[in-house]
């Protein structure tokens, strides 16, 4: 029988029990316990740009309408009527007053407040409170840097403690712009049969990957033969992988500032970055400019590549099932031709036509088509790459690193994935963290000694 | 574009229901025979997986589009197929396209090694002459895919093509394409991945 859920990954010893990728009680338990608790994404405000504009997503398998309000500010509900739980709005994107169910006609404001009912004196001898039926709200809502992340949990720390040193790593990203970036209207959006952690881990912590999987990308992007050898030429530079709170985030380092045109043949886009390098010093420091560019997770499924400018979240739908929703991003202020070369080449590497994109989810398929096994079911999987040989502030890079060729990262994830599976409390973890922390600093001066 | 392009994508209507006038067309027996079974010829080298002859039928200027598509309300609906400026699944030009046929033929291209199984019909398939010369051409498509042990999947959708007349002798075809929108039906693409050709 299944093991206790805190007994399915070692962290310590990077072991993966793949029950995690397969069992239904598990999935349901992580809809509560990881979904329900972390901080999701939900919306970038260009997406919703005016008033009573609103998009559908999902908190886990939740819908949510995300809606900006008449004072200018970003709120959220779960997509269910409270007469009978129709979905009450049916559009994926669009512009509204109000929702209206169309099922019997209750209608919510774009707060959620139930405001009209039909034939209320009639039917319910206006005996209804309406105010105590509104839509279920998403009690907390956190903006940074034009992003916006949602939680029904109380505890869960503030978003940015949450995001803690991952901070750094986004802000090299999204924070080097006077005006932030903005998203290419429409999403991408497919379904691929594999459980969402694969996903979710590869993006924290899978730069390994790269070199055997996308052998077909770089001959696709380039005609000269020479450059073909690309992939396996950047294993040979320096680089490091972050790992923090179950996020991740590594890259290869680059030695000047601007876009990495050999790689992705776009000269347009490395001429406008080079020319507006200083906007970018102006935000973010020189270190996070040269040395962030890869791969990232902020936990639970929200990850997006510094490289092409693609963005995404991975809709868990049951344990052997995901929808990938992706976006393009590019800097508010550049000129359109700048936007255009960045929504081409992002597209043509990672949509679910990208040359990158299709043969990661040819592995993550294949993956879980195996995990039907019974034997397969009870192999464990090694998480072993770089046990042992973290380090903590170094290189100019905060938090706890380790090369970019590791799976540091992906042990961080899991044991957030377990702390929050077990139970255990908000406060619970941050202490644990802290007693972690500790133990690895001591292990640091051993070694050091 | 002819009128029946612009229309037929859902951009600005006159009235909020009404298309471009009559929906019927009509075109010589010769030039609609010419452009199905150049549109057959061009199915039969994807589901044989012939790309370098496949790449060989389109113009050095032709964008190659499939863009992305999602629920809107009737009122809205104009706005539920990306323009060139929104999100596209694909959005090639001949330089890219190449790419995809040098990675789809590398050996190398996991997705698509060892190849999908397609099959792919090609209907509707209606023609109205420009004045430069060249067809504006829509068609509907069913692509069935088989992949591996036993992963299926299909698109369907509508493409709409722009022929260049080109010299038959010369190339063994009659024109190239010098314009294709690729328009699925789906909005959340039930497959792991668009591997394959439209
Ligand atoms: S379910 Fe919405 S009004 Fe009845
Ligand atoms: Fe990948």
């Amino acid at each position: 029988m299944t093991p206790p859920v805190n007994e399915l990954v070692d962290a310590d010893r990077g072991y993966i029990n793949p029950l995690v990728f397969t069992d239904q009680g598990v999935y349901e338990q992580e809809l509560e316990q990881v979904f329900g608790r972390s901080w999701l994404f939900l919306a970038h405000g260009s997406q919703v740009p005016k008033r009573g504009d609103f998009i559908q997503t999902y908190m886990g398998e939740d819908p949510v309408l995300v809606v900006r309000q008449k004072d200018g500010s970003v709120k959220a509900f779960l997509n269910q009527c409270r007469h009978r739980g129709m979905r009450i709005c049916r559009s994926d994107q669009g512009t509204s007053r109000t929702f209206t169910c169309s099922y019997h006609g209750w209608a919510y404001d774009l707060e959620g407040n139930l405001v009209n009912v039909p034939q209320e004196e009639r039917a319910y001898r206006n005996e209804i409170d309406k105010s105590k039926w509104g839509a279920l709200k998403v009690p907390r809502i956190a903006e940074y840097k034009g992003f916006y992340f949602g939680t029904w949990s109380a505890d869960v720390p503030e978003f940015e403690d949450y995001l803690g040193d991952m901070a750094y790593y986004f802000d090299a990203v999204f924070g080097r712009w006077d005006n932030g970036v903005e998203l290419v209207e429409g999403t991408s959006k497919w379904v691929i049969d594999c459980n969402w952690k694969f996903a979710s881990e590869q993006f924290a912590s899978d730069m390994y990957h790269a070199e055997v999987s996308h052998a077909s990308a770089l001959i696709a992007l380039h005609e000269d033969p020479a450059f073909w050898a690309g992939t396996s030429h950047q294993t040979l530079m320096p680089g490091r992988q972050f790992g923090g709170n179950g996020h991740g985030s590594g890259s290869f380092w680059a030695d000047s500032i601007g876009f990495s045109e050999s790689m992705y043949n776009s000269p347009a886009l490395s001429e406008w970055v080079t020319a507006n390098a200083d906007e970018a010093l102006r935000n973010v420091s020189e270190q996070q400019l040269l040395k962030v560019a890869g791969h990232n997770t902020i936990f639970p499924n929200f990850s997006w590549l510094a490289g092409p400018a693609t963005m995404r979240v991975w809709h868990p739908r049951g344990p052997g099932q995901i929808e990938v929703w992706a976006w393009t991003y590019v800097p508010k202020d550049a000129p359109d031709e700048v936007k255009a070369a960045y929504r081409r080449m992002t597209q043509r590497t990672f949509s679910p036509a990208g040359s990158f994109e299709t043969d990661d989810g040819e592995n993550w398929t294949e993956i879980q088509q195996v995990l039907r096994g019974w034997k397969a079911r009870n192999n464990t999987f090694n998480a072993q790459m770089g046990l042992g040989h973290d380090e903590r502030d170094v290189h100019g890079l905060p938090g706890r690193t380790s090369d970019a060729l590791s799976e540091s990262a992906a042990r961080g994830f899991y044991q957030r994935w377990s702390d929050l599976m077990a139970g255990l409390s908000w406060s619970d973890i941050a202490e644990l963290d802290a007693a972690r922390q500790a133990k690895e600093a001591l292990h640091q001066e051993v070694q050091e000694a | 574009m002819t009128a029946m392009i612009e229309h037929s994508g859902g951009a600005q209507r006159d009235q909020p229901d009404a298309g471009a006038g009559s929906a019927y067309r009509r075109t010589d027996v010769l030039t609609q025979h010419a452009v199905e079974q150049f549109l057959y010829a061009e199915a039969q080298l994807l589901d044989e997986h012939r790309y370098v002859e496949w790449i060989e039928l389109f113009a050095d200027d032709v964008h190659y589009w499939a863009p992305t598509r999602m629920t809107r309300t009737h009122r809205e609906r104009d706005r539920e197929i990306s323009d060139v400026h929104q999100s596209a699944y694909i959005d090639d030009d001949l330089q890219y396209l190449k790419g995809r046929v040098r990675r789809l033929t590398s050996g190398v291209a996991w997705s698509e090694e060892p190849p999908s199984r397609t099959r792919r019909l090609i209907t509707n398939v209606r023609i109205t002459p420009r004045e430069d010369g060249e067809l504006a051409v829509t068609s509907n498509f069913y692509v069935y895919r088989s992949r591996l042990e036993r992963h299926e999947d299909w698109c369907v959708g509508e493409r709409f093509d722009v022929l260049r007349p080109v010299d038959l002798d010369a190339t063994g075809y009659p024109y190239v394409v010098a314009d294709r929108r690729i328009v699925l039906e789906q909005t959340t693409l039930l497959m792991p991945s668009l591997s394959i050709l439209l």
